[in-house]
């Protein structure tokens, strides 16, 4: 070994369905947690005695997140379009006009069936009236149902920032998160809340205080898309799943090359680490691959839904799996949970006509049948679903796509949610007004810490920990958006 | 010599079977060559170990010093000590670093010439066979019911067939490299889509040796390049509209392609400002600037480009411009595109960086003096040198690897900027990658990705296509296939991020960089042992058309420590530990294989041993 660098041999194994001692580790962990947070955070500075009191909410039966992430930064300028007449000419004239002159607009026409119409008194900047895509009709009905609401204008800030604080420069006085406009960083950012090389998400976190409830605190958090951050937390590691469900290796289960020897050996060599660190990080993936994967099969093989999910749709495949995982949620030993899928080709820098709005088509499809499946299941109110980005873009045309924004609107949808109205501040349809940075990139008036304090006060964090979701939540004066109804005793 | 051509080289005893493993039937040029050498190989066996003189002396051949080619045409002068490897391990060491696979006649020529003579002739050699060479010659580029012109299927025979067999191994390597910092996805584009990337891989094999400066230009004017990141069609701002030009190659040209976001020392460190905090290259202002110089580009007809018209299954008759349409740099002078839109090149001042263009430049002058501003930047030496020496050696190099590698890419020593033959030579013969001592280091080296998993496999036992057109397939899906496929990375972020490290890992307690990790998962951890079984036997359904022959490992099947001794050697460069070995060994002594079995039971034996190995964790960490 050279320079004291040692390491030993093997992952440490884990145990499905042995009850956790969790209660102590998870009261020093919050211990550490807030002592981090530190002066910046007076909200949890006013927090002196924390005790075993802070333990995760314990009412309620199941509950879940699914966090929908459009990959590639979503447009959403024409996601949520105005209608009305003044607002829409001014998105016209800055979206260059319809496709056939040239522009990126959709046709006025093609929304008037699509126009959400709040069932509060509800009036939105400039009096706008905003209708949602003209291939989004399944979202619009369950925003008329009241179980769909859109957010507007959010997007990562460590605090409140006006346009001119923004353009000030001074980055001391008036902070904004690091690398905007960025792909790989943003979408970190949403997930983190801090750039790329981030390694603890907000789901995660969540996690991390939620799987004391869970029998089986291993899969607290899953993963049906790519890896990422969102679902990492100090202790929680998300466990990944296929769509097809949790992929077995063939060979430890039968002969291979007619050779028992050999599977006996296979299993031998996949989990025993080497004495590098990268060695026993893969064998420690094989372990967990090798361990849940049979257990969670079994738990989905008892499970039958006569929800019809598009299997030409990716996104759907993957809510199809979280769909199957929640009805086995009792086999599976899990009473509060946090999914993450995502679907891909948001980055419409060109051809945005056409191909947004199939892409939007999908994700219309996916999230309504998913919404269907958790009616069959009986989980409509405990299952809350709801889609982040990259980033906005800019409202101004580069000709026939948009670029890189920062704020964005967005969509929560559940039985739980109260919806059928809006929240957060709606833009100006505008390239010069206070709320964007220039070319519509529109300055974020809500936050995603203050997104995602809403959504884990829902799934049961406790007032006081919630910084640990959200860190920058002191900043703002309303950590919790409204969106979600309280939560009703079983 | 054709290295790797042969990717199964025999052993002495079996000479008589060498015509029958010949690798490529679909190369006859290089299967030529490679018969060629064969006279010339065993010449420098004299001093090398037992074990490369045994199986070596047919494989990669040609190693004789010699007879080899002078390197750079002048004549040597006194030489000074030649850094050998001293163990045929290490010799195998460096070789899969520097190339996608290893032979005994490789190593033979490593230990015999040294490390630096043996890359040089590695790099010397001309290129073997072109994406372009490879798509016209087999068909995929004319115009009939196939609809090539539509398809990127033949991008992956294309590719496949580039890492799996034939010679150029270090290139290739080079160039694979390459396409994961200068990243281009095939799944973008529409028209031509494997012509396109066939003419943006030969841009990077091309340049793999060349300097960093030609490489910036070639990718920034690919057509497949141009789609992929909108460079193609994108228009000067139109104040009438409100239309802007498209900003997004000249913010991922200067975050990925060149300078990185953060202003970085030599050694590649951050640097900070008096607040401490990173001082960031650009601003978005600078991209609004950078963005106007990438205007009035698209499809360059020059060169004698037709057309063909084509009846759709829809009745619809289109004109198909020929595929070589995608191998001209595109070009803003708008004579030379159809139709001839006018000058949509940005007449604007462009400023960024510190750098103003003045207003009215043309599109030729603007891009020289962005390209020169982003080549001279000293960023670029640090930035591009710690990825490169990331996907070849070590995800964490310390900083004075990245310094060394850095100041060659700042001046070669004859005052040349960007040589990256240089480059790749500094980053291959530092100290730090050669030095027995990492071997022992728990956080020196790489997770092998999947790719380079599999091009290993390949060259290593010889694969080749039944119909010679290498049908191989798209191998990007994640639960039942490879996780991961060459030019189809899922964003211009690539497959990996470097500075990814998987959370809740002993890596991230350690904080340690390991991008290959974000491939890894309880999904794909399970299907590459999944695939990997049905790779080696052939019978995965993708490997219909190309199968291993494991002529070499068949004469040596019933000797179980001579044939771990090959796969130890050619798969890890000696690296298997005794317990891995011994487990392997096990497995493989509960069958009976002796020189009279069946051939399908030695090479069912075979497929034990190869698996076992790629599996481990020894095989998995490249270090």
């Amino acid at each position: 070994m050279s320079g004291g660098k040692t390491m030993t041999n093997g992952p440490s194994l884990f145990n499905i369905g042995k009850a956790h001692e969790l209660s102590r580790r998870a009261f020093l962990r919050r211990s550490s947690h807030l002592a981090c947070l530190g002066a910046a955070s007076g909200y949890a500075m006013g927090l002196a005695g924390l005790s075993d009191a802070a333990a995760f909410e314990t009412g309620g039966g199941y509950k879940a997140l699914v966090c929908v992430f459009l990959l590639g930064g979503n447009d959403h300028a024409n996601t949520l379009i105005p209608f009305d007449a003044p607002n829409y000419d001014r998105y016209n004239t800055i979206r260059g006009g319809l496709p056939d002159q040239g522009g990126i607009a959709l046709a006025q026409s093609a929304l008037a069936n699509q126009v959400l119409v709040p069932q509060v008194e509800q009036t939105l900047t400039d009096d706008m009236q905003l209708a949602l895509a003209p291939t989004m009709p399944r979202l619009k009905a369950r925003f008329d149902q009241g179980v769909m609401a859109p957010l507007l204008n959010v997007g990562p800030l460590i605090a409140p920032l006006t346009r001119a604080q923004f353009e000030s420069g001074n980055t001391s006085s008036f902070p904004r998160p690091a690398k905007l406009f960025s792909h790989n960083d943003q979408q970190s950012t949403w997930q983190s809340g801090a750039p790329e090389g981030s390694v603890s998400g907000w789901g995660g976190r969540i996690g991390d205080l939620a799987q004391e409830r869970n029998t089986n605190s291993m899969f607290t958090a899953i993963n049906a898309t790519g890896n990422a951050v969102f679902l990492s937390g100090d202790e929680i590691q998300p466990y990944g799943i296929a769509s097809e469900g949790a992929i077995e290796i063939r060979g430890l289960d039968r002969n291979v090359y007619r050779s028992a020897a050999t599977s006996e050996a296979l299993r031998t060599l996949l989990t025993q680490g080497n004495g590098h660190v990268f060695g026993n990080d893969y064998a420690m993936a094989n372990a967990r691959s090798i361990q849940f994967s049979g257990f969670i099969n079994d738990a989905l093989a008892n499970v039958s839904l006569s929800t019809d999910f598009d299997a030409g749709n990716s996104l759907a495949s993957q809510l199809e799996v979280v769909a199957r995982l929640i009805a086995a949620r009792q086999s599976i030993g899990v009473q509060r949970q946090v999914f993450l899928v995502a679907t891909g080709g948001f980055d419409n820098h060109d051809g945005l006509i056409g191909t947004h709005e199939g892409l939007l088509a999908g994700v219309d499809a996916a999230l309504d049948t998913f919404y269907q499946a958790m009616l069959e299941i009986g989980t409509a109110d405990q299952v809350t679903t709801f889609t982040a980005s990259d980033f906005g873009r800019t409202l101004a045309s580069n000709g026939d796509g948009s670029d890189h924004g920062w704020g964005g609107h967005h969509f929560v949808l559940g039985g739980a949610v109260n919806g059928g109205r809006f929240y957060g501040t709606a833009p100006q349809i505008s390239v010069d007004s206070d709320d964007q940075v220039g070319r519509g990139r529109l300055l974020p008036s809500t936050s995603v810490d203050q997104y995602s304090a809403t959504l884990a006060k829902w799934l049961g964090v406790t007032q006081d920990e919630i910084p640990i979701v959200s860190p920058n939540i002191a900043n703002f004066n309303a950590p919790d958006l409204g969106f979600m109804r309280a939560p009703v005793a079983e | 010599m054709a290295e790797g051509e042969t990717a199964a080289p025999e052993t002495l005893a079996f000479d008589r079977d060498e015509v029958d493993h010949q690798g490529d039937n679909s190369a006859p040029d290089s299967a030529r060559k490679d018969a060629d050498s064969r006279s010339l190989n065993v010449a420098s066996a004299a001093t090398v170990s037992t074990l490369a003189l045994a199986t070596a002396a047919c494989g990669g051949g040609g190693g004789n010093t010699a007879s080899g080619p002078p390197i750079g045409g002048t004549p040597t002068p006194p030489a000074p000590p030649v850094l050998r490897p001293s163990t045929d391990a290490e010799a195998a060491r460096f070789a899969l670093r520097a190339g996608l696979s290893v032979t005994p006649g490789d190593i033979v020529e490593l230990r015999s010439d040294g490390f630096e003579a043996w890359l040089d002739r590695e790099m010397a050699q001309p290129i073997e066979r072109t994406a372009e060479q490879f798509l016209s010659s087999l068909g995929f580029e004319q115009i009939n019911d196939d609809q090539w012109f539509f398809r990127s299927d033949p991008a992956d025979y294309m590719i496949w067939n580039q890492l799996l067999t034939g010679g150029n191994s270090v290139r290739k390597r080079i160039a694979l490299a390459l396409s994961e910092f200068f990243v281009v996805s095939v799944n973008n584009i529409q028209i031509w889509p494997s012509s396109s990337i066939g003419a943006y891989w030969d841009i990077l094999k091309e340049g793999a040796f060349g300097n960093f400066r030609d490489v910036l230009d070639g990718v920034t004017l690919d057509a497949a390049m141009g789609v992929f990141l909108n460079t193609l069609g994108n228009q000067k701002a139109d104040p009438t509209t409100g239309r802007v030009p498209d900003e997004n190659f000249g913010r991922e040209i200067m975050q990925l392609f060149s300078i990185g976001l953060f202003e970085l020392n030599t050694d590649g460190s951050v640097r900070t400002d008096g607040s401490g905090d990173p001082i960031e290259t650009y601003t978005n202002e600078d991209v609004t600037g950078i963005a106007k110089v990438f205007t009035g580009y698209n499809y360059n007809y020059s060169g004698g480009i037709g057309f063909t018209d084509f009846t759709l299954g829809s009745g619809n008759t289109i004109p198909i411009p020929d595929a070589a349409l995608l191998r001209n740099p595109m070009t803003a002078n708008p004579q030379l595109q159809v139709p001839n839109r006018g000058d949509n090149h940005s007449p604007e001042e462009k400023t960024f960086l510190g750098t103003t263009i003045p207003a009215g430049t043309g599109a030729e002058e603007s891009l020289r003096i962005a390209l020169d501003t982003l080549f001279e930047h000293p960023n670029v030496g640090p930035f591009f040198g710690q990825q490169m020496i990331q996907r070849l050696v070590t995800s964490n190099p310390s900083p004075g690897y990245i310094q060394r590698v850095a100041e060659t890419f700042n001046d070669n020593g004859s005052g040349v900027r960007g040589d990256l033959r240089a480059v790749f030579k500094a980053i291959l013969l530092d100290d730090e990658a050669l030095a027995a001592q990492s071997l022992d280091d728990p956080e020196f080296g790489k997770l092998r990705e999947p790719i380079l998993r599999f091009a290993q496999w390949g060259r290593t036992f010889g694969a080749a296509s039944d119909t010679g057109f290498w049908l191989m397939q798209n191998l990007s899906e994640r639960s039942n296939r490879l996780g991961q496929s060459p030019l189809r990375s899922p964003s211009v972020f690539n497959f990996f991020r470097p500075g990814f490290t998987p959370p809740n890992s002993q890596s991230a307690e350690r904080d340690l960089l390991a991008p290959e990790f974000q491939l890894v998962n309880e999904t794909t951890a399970a299907s590459y042992v999944n695939f990997m079984e049905r790779t080696i036997d052939g019978r995965g359904g993708w490997m219909f058309d190309v199968k291993a022959t494991y002529s070499a490992e068949l004469e040596i099947a019933h000797d179980t420590p001579a044939l771990l001794d090959r796969l130890d050697l050619l798969l890890t460069a000696g690296q298997l530990s005794q317990d891995t070995r011994d487990t392997i060994a096990g497995a493989l002594g509960a069958q009976t294989v002796t020189p009279d079995s069946a051939e399908e039971d030695m090479l069912r034996q075979i497929y034990r041993a190869v698996l076992l190995v790629m599996v481990s964790t020894d095989y998995l960490v490249q270090r």
